[in-house]
C-alpha cells in the first residue's frame, strides 16, 4: 500500500469547499506526497477528483466505503 | 404615431412577425429573435427602453431562452419592432414554422463541451429560421449528454457525444472511472491477475466525463462528433427524441441530414402533427432510414 503521507476526512463537506481544503492540505506536502482524502458519493467524487487533475494532481486509488470514497491523491509540481 | 387609423392586423399574419395577440383585447406580447440565448449587454439596453416606453416596462423570458415584451399596444407595435431592429434585434417566430435555435454554452467556455455550440446554432438560424413546416418546429444544440439545452426535447436537436476506448498501456488501475461513469457503463475485469476496464457501449451515454476525468488520460474520445437528434417535443402530447445518428465527423454531414429530416418533415407532416408523432405514424425505423438514405 502507498505510504500516506496526510489523512483528511471531508465526508459530509460539500462542493466547493472539499476541493478548497483538500487543495490546502496538499499545500503543507512535498511533490509525490501522498494525501488520503475521504469524499461523499455524488458531486464530491464526481468533482473534486477531475478538479485535482486540473491543478495537476494525480489520483492513485479510489477505494468505495459506503456512501464515500477513499481517495489518494499523488501532489503534482508545485 | 403619425396616422390615427384603427389599427388592423392579421392573426396569422402577426404571428409571422412575432406579435403574439395577449387576451386583453388590443395588447400583443413581442416576441424576440434570440440565438442560442445570447443578446449583447447593448440589446438588452434596447429590449429594456421598448419594454419601458411601449409595454409596462416587463420582459418575459421564455422556458426556450426566447425574450418577450408584453403589454404592448396594437398602436405601437411597428414603432417598437423598428426601435428594436435599429439594435439589431429581430422579431421571433409563432405558428407552424422553425422557432429560434435554443443552445448551450458549449466547447467555447463548458469544460464538458463535445462541440461548438453558438457556431450550430447560427448556421441552424440562418437556413431555416422562420421557414414553414406543418406544425411548429423546435430545434437545440447542446454540447454534450448533460443535454443542459434540452436536446432531446425538441424537434431537431444537436448534442455533442464522444465514444471513449481504453489504454492498458496507460491505466494507472486507480478505480476512479467506474465509479463515476454516470451508466456504470465501466467495468473492472481481472483477466490473469490484471486489472482490465471494459466499456458496456451500448450502456454509454457518450459523455466527457471519463475522459476528462482519467488522472492519465487512459480513457480517449475513440469517435467523437455529432448526435443527431429527431423527434423530441413536450407540450401536449410529450415524446423523446430519437437518435437518428451519432458521431457525426463534420459539419457538412451534419447540415446534410439536418435538410433531409426537414424535408421529409415537409412532405409526410400533417397538419397539426409534430415531427416526432410522424415518425411515430410512419414508424420510426423506416423513416430513419429513408432519412439516412439506406
Ligand atoms: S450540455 Fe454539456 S457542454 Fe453544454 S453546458 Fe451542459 S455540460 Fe456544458
Ligand atoms: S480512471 Fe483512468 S487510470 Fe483510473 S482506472 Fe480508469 S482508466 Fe485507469
Ligand atoms: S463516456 Fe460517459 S457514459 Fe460513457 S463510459 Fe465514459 S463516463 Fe461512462
Amino acid at each position: 500500500m502507498t505510504d500516506v503521507a496526510k489523512r483528511l476526512d471531508l465526508s459530509g463537506v460539500t462542493c466547493p469547499m472539499n476541493f478548497v481544503k483538500t487543495k490546502i492540505a496538499l499545500d503543507s506536502l512535498d511533490q509525490g506526497d501522498v494525501l488520503e482524502v475521504v469524499l461523499d458519493e455524488g458531486d464530491p467524487i464526481s468533482n473534486v477528483p477531475r478538479s485535482l487533475k486540473e491543478e495537476g494532481h494525480r489520483v492513485l486509488k479510489v477505494i468505495p466505503h459506503g456512501e464515500t470514497f477513499i481517495v489518494h491523491v499523488e501532489k503534482g509540481r508545485v | 404615431m403619425s396616422e390615427a387609423k384603427p389599427f388592423q392586423l392579421d392573426p396569422n399574419e402577426s404571428r409571422k412577425v412575432g406579435y403574439i395577440p395577449q387576451k386583453q383585447i388590443d395588447y400583443y406580447a413581442l416576441r424576440l429573435h434570440v440565438i442560442a440565448g445570447d443578446l449583447s449587454a447593448n440589446q438588452l439596453k434596447a429590449v429594456a427602453e421598448v419594454a419601458e416606453k411601449y409595454g409596462r416596462g416587463e420582459v418575459h423570458i421564455s422556458t426556450r431562452q426566447g425574450m418577450e415584451i408584453h403589454f404592448v399596444h396594437a398602436s405601437n407595435l411597428d414603432t417598437a419592432r423598428l426601435e428594436l431592429d435599429a439594435a439589431g434585434i429581430k422579431m421571433g417566430a409563432c405558428g407552424p414554422r422553425v422557432r429560434i435555435v435554443m443552445g448551450c454554452p458549449g466547447s467555447a467556455t463548458c469544460k464538458f463541451g463535445i462541440i461548438e455550440t453558438k457556431a450550430i446554432a447560427k448556421e441552424l438560424d440562418r437556413r431555416y429560421f422562420r421557414t414553414d413546416t406543418p406544425y411548429k418546429f423546435k430545434m437545440s444544440v447542446t454540447g454534450c449528454s448533460h443535454n443542459c439545452a434540452k436536446a432531446t426535447e425538441n424537434d431537431l436537436g444537436v448534442m455533442g457525444g464522444l465514444l471513449p476506448a481504453w489504454d492498458k498501456n496507460i491505466c494507472i488501475d486507480c478505480n476512479l472511472c467506474v465509479n463515476i461513469c454516470p451508466t456504470k457503463a465501466i467495468s473492472k475485469q481481472e483477466v490473469n491477475g490484471k486489472s482490465e476496464y471494459v466499456l458496456e457501449e451500448s450502456a454509454c451515454i457518450n459523455c466527457s466525463v471519463c475522459t476528462l476525468s482519467c488522472p492519465v488520460n487512459s480513457w480517449t474520445a475513440s469517435k467523437s462528433g455529432y448526435t443527431l437528434l429527431i423527434g423530441g417535443t413536450l407540450g401536449k402530447i410529450p415524446r423523446l427524441a430519437s437518435v437518428l445518428k451519432k458521431y457525426i465527423p463534420t459539419e457538412e454531414e451534419l447540415f446534410n441530414l439536418v435538410e433531409r429530416s426537414i424535408d421529409f418533415y415537409r412532405k409526410n407532416g400533417r397538419k397539426k402533427e409534430r415531427f416526432g408523432h410522424t415518425l411515430d405514424r410512419l414508424g420510426l425505423e423506416t423513416v430513419k432510414k429513408e432519412i439516412l438514405g439506406e
